[in-house]
């Protein structure tokens, strides 16, 4: 069994297409129209992950997601058409765990559900230490090494790395790497989050043309690949 | 008569009466008690109309005094120093008493000026704090002006023509509109805060023009000798018009801008609710597609491979909904959002991106470690980036090299992605960037187009070339003025 899937989106051809696609691949999967039912649904059935569509009518995608982000542990995968950059900041910021642009072929879907899924599994079971290719950050010991070779990173570049690596695969907007990184009253702006991660990605010898550790998501953020 | 000569009839007439007095009363007291009588006199005078009648007073009385009570009565005759020091004295008090008086009612007179002035505008703003707008506003002032005795003319004239005060003819608003232009007054000025009329060649009366920051003050001065303080109470409303012109400026560019950005925020909604309209029956499409291409579907392999064919096919028309709606996007001028960025890193998102049409092909990045960050919006660029590489896999050979490259210019950065692909066409070069142009009947011939729309307006230049090794894009974007590093 491959979890729970909630998918919330008003139509019908759509839940029709994701059901087929997600049960083809093990999953168990429950659909409804409107983001009063995914409430219901979600606190009823308890599914592991929501695809949520933001163009609901009535309570809208962003109302929903604030309703439903205290409530439950699931992860959220925002579903969009063409989303603005500024939608998916918002998403995420608003407790989204990843979004989804639309149209996707039900492989790409299927990846990101089991990337989430994953992430899940990686935080509860609370492993101190995060892999990704040849880099390791040690979270208890606060040592970061490429190919076992120990990497010296300044406070800021420390607490910018272990942020992406608490949340590793999942996009992390500017202005919550600007919080997280220089407290909530942080003046600045998001040229400081690009400066640390250029920093940063020069210690670790990775490519910004092509990086293998922390990827840009374009007008969104930074993720750490998982 | 006249009021200037008054002061010195009175005069005449006070030491003729006194002396008659004298005359009458007491023919026999002593000459000093009778100097002082004519000494009160000439202090009252003096401090009431100024030295002049009071010179004229003190001469008068004392050649009264000497005729009829200096003896031999009868007679002008000054002998000896007492009768010389009696009119020297007269004349002193005359004229330093007159000075002591003239000095105070000029202080006095001041502050009474200043009162007025300062009452009248304190009237004047008071009235336009209270009018609705900065056209009453304006009304209000030009009132003013008018009411003023040597004004017989005020009118504020703008880029639009007259906003306020007395009706101005086609010729005179044509004057305004070149006084403007050129800032250049004509027949007025301004100095130490008042103002000073310029005699032109057209003479008297004739109308001036004081152009102010956005807007000019029309007026015609009357002949008469015109009072200092009027000047400036006048300047004053100047300087007040000059204030409401502006204002009246500020509020037209705010209303004109709000008006733009509502007619912005329209098309972003269109745009967004067409997208919409356009996209989602190709999720549809798609996600039924794929979810019956999984082996679990239980489908035979020559239908699922149509299936791939016909989600292919769905993809693409994603695509040319996408290119379209990005070109209307660009046609509409929605704002660009401009920030620092690393090129290598837009790049290597775009890169990241096309990665399952990439597979195969060789990908070369050529950009130097150092390259200064470009002022660009990251969207767009990464647009730019994905439709070349796109047109890269399109044209070059199955496992071909693409080559995306950048080096700084000058002040600013060229950019290129190359491919090993056949070249194009010589008369083909310019063509390729025209909307709906394109070499294959397959394509949008949009891509090329979106890509040099984005460029240009980014204030870069893109062009098409053949390197030895094939087709080259090379564009330029300009440096951001910001380090990120």
């Amino acid at each position: 069994m491959g979890g729970r899937v909630l998918v919330v989106d008003d139509e019908v051809e759509m839940q029709r297409a994701l059901r087929a696609g997600l049960q083809y691949h093990d999953f168990d999967v429950r659909t409804v129209g409107s983001g009063e039912e995914a409430i219901r649904e979600s606190a009823a059935w308890r599914p592991d992950v929501i695809l949520l569509d933001l163009g609901l009518p009535g309570m809208d995608g962003f109302a929903t997601l604030r309703a439903l982000r205290p409530a439950t542990r699931a992860a959220v995968i925002v579903v969009s058409v063409m989303p603005g950059e500024k939608d998916k900041v918002r998403a995420l910021d608003a407790g989204a765990d990843d979004y989804v642009v639309k149209p996707f072929g039900t492989e790409e879907l299927v990846a990101r559900i089991r990337a989430v899924l994953r992430r899940q599994a990686d935080v509860t079971a609370g492993e101190p230490v995060v892999r990704t290719g040849d880099l390791e950050i040690d979270l208890a010991r606060r040592h970061v090494s490429v190919h076992g070779e120990t990497v010296r990173l300044t406070p800021t570049e420390y607490e910018l790395l272990r942020y992406l690596a608490l949340h590793a695969g999942k996009p992390v907007s500017h202005t919550t790497l600007l919080r997280q990184v220089w407290g909530e009253y942080a003046v600045g702006d998001k040229y400081n989050t690009r400066y640390v991660v250029a920093q940063i990605r020069k210690k670790l010898g990775d490519d910004p043309a092509n990086p293998k550790y922390i990827v840009n998501e374009p007008g969104v953020g930074y993720r750490l690949e998982a | 008569m006249n009021r200037r000569l008054a002061p010195y009839a009175v005069a005449i007439a006070a030491a003729v009466a006194i002396t008659a007095v004298i005359g009458v009363v007491a023919p026999t007291a002593t000459p000093s008690a009778l100097s002082s009588l004519y000494l009160l006199l000439v202090l009252w005078v003096a401090a009431r109309w100024g030295r002049g009648p009071a010179i004229t007073g003190s001469v008068v009385a004392f050649l009264l005094y000497d005729f009829f009570f200096v003896p031999p009565v009868g007679t002008f005759n000054v002998r000896g120093p007492a009768e010389v020091l009696e009119l020297a004295v007269l004349l002193a008090v005359a004229l330093v008493t007159s000075q002591l008086a003239a000095s105070q009612r000029l202080a006095q007179g001041t502050a009474e000026a200043l009162a007025k002035d300062s009452r009248a505008l304190y009237e004047l703003a008071t009235s336009m704090l209270r009018a609705g707008d900065v056209s009453q506003a304006l009304e209000l002032v030009s009132d003013s002006a008018q009411k003023l005795p040597t004004v017989e003319r005020f009118a504020v004239a703008g880029e639009s023509g007259q906003l306020a005060g007395s009706p101005l003819t086609a010729d005179e608003l044509r004057q305004a509109g070149w006084s403007r232009e050129r800032a250049q007054a004509v027949g007025i000025a301004i100095k130490d805060g008042a103002v000073v009329p310029m005699k032109t060649h057209g003479g008297a009366s004739s109308v001036a023009y004081l152009p102010l920051q956005s807007g000019v003050v029309v007026l015609a001065l009357g002949d008469d000798h015109a009072e200092a303080s009027d000047m400036r109470t006048l300047a004053a409303l100047i300087g007040l018009t000059d204030l409401l012109l502006d204002r009246r400026r500020v509020t037209v560019e705010a209303e004109r801008a709000r008006g733009l950005e509502a007619s912005d925020r329209l098309k972003a909604a269109i745009l967004s609710s067409l997208s919409h309209e356009l996209k989602s029956p190709i999720a549809a499409l798609r996600a039924g597609l794929t979810a019956l291409t999984a082996p679990q579907a239980g489908l035979r392999d020559e239908q699922r491979e149509l299936l791939g064919d016909l989600d292919r096919q769905a993809a693409r028309l994603d695509r040319m909904v996408g290119d379209l709606l990005a070109l209307s996007r660009l046609e509409a001028g929605l704002e660009m959002e401009r920030e620092p960025h690393s090129l290598a890193e837009v790049a290597g998102a775009s890169l990241r991106q096309m990665r399952s049409l990439l597979k195969g092909h060789e990908v070369t990045v050529r950009i130097p470690d150092d390259l200064p960050p470009v002022e660009v919006d990251e969207m767009q660029l990464g647009r730019v980036f994905s439709n070349l590489l796109e047109n890269a896999v399109e044209w070059g050979p199955e496992r071909g090299g693409i080559e995306v490259g950048a080096v700084v210019i000058d002040d600013h950065v060229e950019a290129w992605v190359e491919n090993d692909g056949p070249a194009i066409p010589p008369a083909d070069l310019d063509r390729v960037f025209d909307t709906f142009w394109t070499r294959r009947s397959s394509g949008t011939g949009l891509g090329l187009a979106i890509v040099k729309r984005v460029v240009d307006a980014h204030g870069g230049v893109i062009r098409a070339e053949n390197r030895r090794r094939g087709p080259r894009f090379t564009f330029t974007l300009p440096l951001a003025h910001v380090a990120v590093g």
